[in-house]
């Protein structure tokens, strides 16, 4: 099947009435969620896992992508209007979007961040279908080795690149790695750290780690002060519309935040956060006129948020050939596909075209119900924000519970959600990432196996892992991500003034 | 002397909890060989690295200025009530009962406070929550009291 068929034959499968319902239900969670600050695309997709047992596969994950996409338009949203990011994609976009809102042209504000994001998430699809077929093919070629460097690659790029603190986020990943290893080992069948509870023989429960670390820890740092915040701004279609002449400013930052945000959201580790970052000080460097940046520039808008919803798409160039998820939605989202008995990798193209095929076409199905929900319907999601935090947190808390529960109808999943949520509160007061830690927990089993199997089958030589070409490439990587680590953190605690806290205000 | 203390006590504990996974591995599974990796290799040496990762965050917190941060104790301490209410309660009390009971004590911290309005609150999430679990994607959770 060449990319067109395969296109055409997505096209069918995402047509479908079913999944085209549940792609728009997904768009639509997606957006709601990303208006709402306080609650992320991860909550909203940890809360949805269990809810996808009752749907069919395809449904379910066009569903779940549609939710993570989605969200990122809805981020935007809150940035410009409140200067509250409601993703931490678009904590960017408030930079210049909040100030053009308190010049009375949030409008314009808006339809910059929407059709930046149109830009990027469709030319975003663009690359994804070109390049994904190529690096399956490539993925073929990998052995345990090359598995094992590359995850190891990409946790170590996601504990080092932008981070404030590379000791506090690698800590994080490899309290996730340790939380992996508990449960029944697949290679000898050892228990371990189970303690005799039969409940964690299978190990412990992705859905409730999630909804612990995510649903749970964000309400309680969020109840206190949430209602505080007003709105005032009144937006409608008619003020977006206004503004369409200034598209041809948009445009070309546009495509410069594409390529950005496909090139780091495709890297394992990195992701949308730092892609945004980057475009907007691209945006910055070659405008004519850089005093206007910081006072609403358009450019500064368009390009981040072009970068960032291409940055969600082809995030799932990893996931779906090598089954490597670049980040900790893409993890969810490999933890969802493996419930439904899906092995993302390089044979999913061949072994499930309808399920590789029909999630591409639905995002292109999805952005276009976003469109039309983004800009017709702005009048909704800017009411949205009025609800007060009070009335939602209540329901957030019981639709965790419910949703942990009804997993495999066992309490002990919810007791768990209580110490985990315990945990992962504390955590972000020591300002430890526990996205991280997530990550750690989905790719240490699978990086533990390939360890395993490469070592076995290399007799014992750990050069395995520098000989072969791409492992070692992989393997040179992470020293470099290392040593640029050790050589910030020294730095910064020198001179105080780190010039890679960029992301600072963004994880 | 001011110090990071919540970056010296994350960084210790840790620091501990990595000893603690590396010591446990090390005596209760087998550490095998290079050649045939043992059940107990991974978990030593990831304890292993995180002790060492916990002090590099300890040891700098000692000699720094930290920031305060407010702890939200009263608001933390009522949501893992209710969660716990939730475990306690779903396979006696049903579904709607449960429901009713977690979003009263889950809104004693809410910032509108009043008992009219959080009654609402919670008759109102019940009623949503059958509406999508049981009626939307027929979830089969006990809806009613045990006995009724």
């Amino acid at each position: 099947m060449n990319t067109f068929e395969g296109l055409l034959y997505g096209l069918s499968v995402a047509t479908q009435p079913t999944v085209l319902f549940y792609c728009f239900v997904g768009v639509f969670l997606g957006t709601f969620i990303g208006v709402l600050p306080g609650v992320g695309a991860l909550a909203a997709i940890s809360l949805l896992l269990p809810v996808t047992y009752y749907i069919q596969p395809e449904a379910a994950l066009v569903m779940l992508a549609g939710v993570y996409y989605g969200a990122q338009y809805g981020g935007s949203i809150a940035a410009i209007l409140l200067r509250l990011p409601g993703t931490p994609q678009s904590a960017v976009t408030a930079i210049e979007g909040y100030p053009l809102a308190r010049q009375g042209r949030a409008g314009l504000a808006l339809f910059s961040a929407m059709s930046g994001s149109f830009i990027g998430s469709m030319l975003g699809i663009l690359i994804l279908v070109l390049f994904a077929p190529l690096l399956a093919k490539i993925g073929t070629k990998f052995g345990a080795a090359e598995y094992a460097s590359m995850m190891l690659l990409g946790l170590v790029a996601a504990s080092t690149v932008g981070a404030t603190s590379p000791a506090k986020s690698m800590a994080m990943v490899v309290v996730g790695m340790i939380l992996g290893c508990i449960g029944t080992d697949v290679n000898s069948g050892a228990m371990r750290f189970t303690f005799g509870q039969t409940a964690l023989l299978d190990g412990v429960n992705l859905v409730a780690l999630a909804m612990g670390l995510f649903g749970i820890s964000e309400v309680i740092s969020n109840i206190r002060g949430s209602d505080e915040r007003k709105l005032r701004e009144k937006v409608g279609l008619r003020e977006m519309l206004k503004e369409r002449r200034e598209l041809r400013r948009i445009i070309f930052p546009a495509i410069r935040g594409t390529g950005l945000g496909a090139f780091f959201g495709a890297l394992p580790g990195t992701g949308g956060v730092i892609a945004t970052f980057i475009s907007y000080a691209t945006e910055r460097k070659v405008t004519r006129t850089p005093e206007r940046f910081g006072n609403g520039a358009v450019e500064g808008v368009a390009g981040p948020e072009a970068a960032n919803n291409s940055g969600a798409i082809t995030a799932f160039i990893p996931t779906l050939t090598l089954g490597i998820p670049g980040d900790v939605v893409m993890a969810l989202m490999l933890g969802a596909m493996i419930i439904h008995g899906i092995q993302p990798g390089p044979l999913m193209l061949v072994e499930r075209p309808e399920m590789f095929w029909g999630l591409i076409a639905s995002f292109g199905i999805g952005n276009l119900f976003l469109l039309v929900l983004n800009l017709p319907l702005i009048g909704i999601w800017v009411a949205l924000l009025r609800i007060p935090f009070s009335l939602l947190y209540p329901a957030i808390v019981v639709f965790v519970c419910i949703g942990v529960y009804s997993v495999r109808g066992s309490t002990f999943d919810v007791y768990s959600v209580v110490v985990i949520g315990a945990a992962g509160y504390a955590l972000s007061l020591m300002k430890f990432n526990p996205a991280l830690l997530l990550l750690g927990f989905v790719l240490g089993p699978l990086i533990e196996t390939n360890l395993r199997r490469a070592l076995l089958l290399s007799r014992g030589d750990l050069l395995v892992f520098f000989e072969r070409p791409i492992s070692a490439g992989f393997m040179a990587a992470i020293i470099a991500l290392i040593l640029w680590g050790l050589f910030t953190s020294i730095r910064s605690r020198r001179g105080g003034s780190a010039p890679a806290s960029v992301t600072e205000s963004g994880d | 002397m001011k110090r990071d203390y919540f970056d010296l006590w994350g960084g210790a504990l840790l620091a501990l909890c990595g000893v603690a996974v590396a010591a446990y591995s090390v005596n209760h599974y087998e550490f095998g060989e290079l050649r045939r990796i043992g059940p107990g290799f991974f978990p030593a040496v990831l304890g292993g690295v995180l002790a060492c990762l916990g002090l590099a965050i300890a040891v700098p917190a000692f000699l720094r200025r930290g920031t305060r941060e407010e702890v939200a104790l009263k608001e933390g301490l009522f949501i893992l009530v209710a969660v716990v209410a939730f475990a306690l309660l779903v396979e006696r009390a049903g579904v709607l009962l449960t429901t009713l009971i977690v979003v009263l004590i889950a809104t004693v911290p809410a910032t509108r406070p009043g008992w009219i309005w959080r009654i609402g609150v919670a008759v109102a999430v019940a009623l949503i929550t059958w509406l999508i679990f049981i009626l939307g994607l027929g979830m089969t959770l006990p809806v009613l009291p045990r006995g009724l």
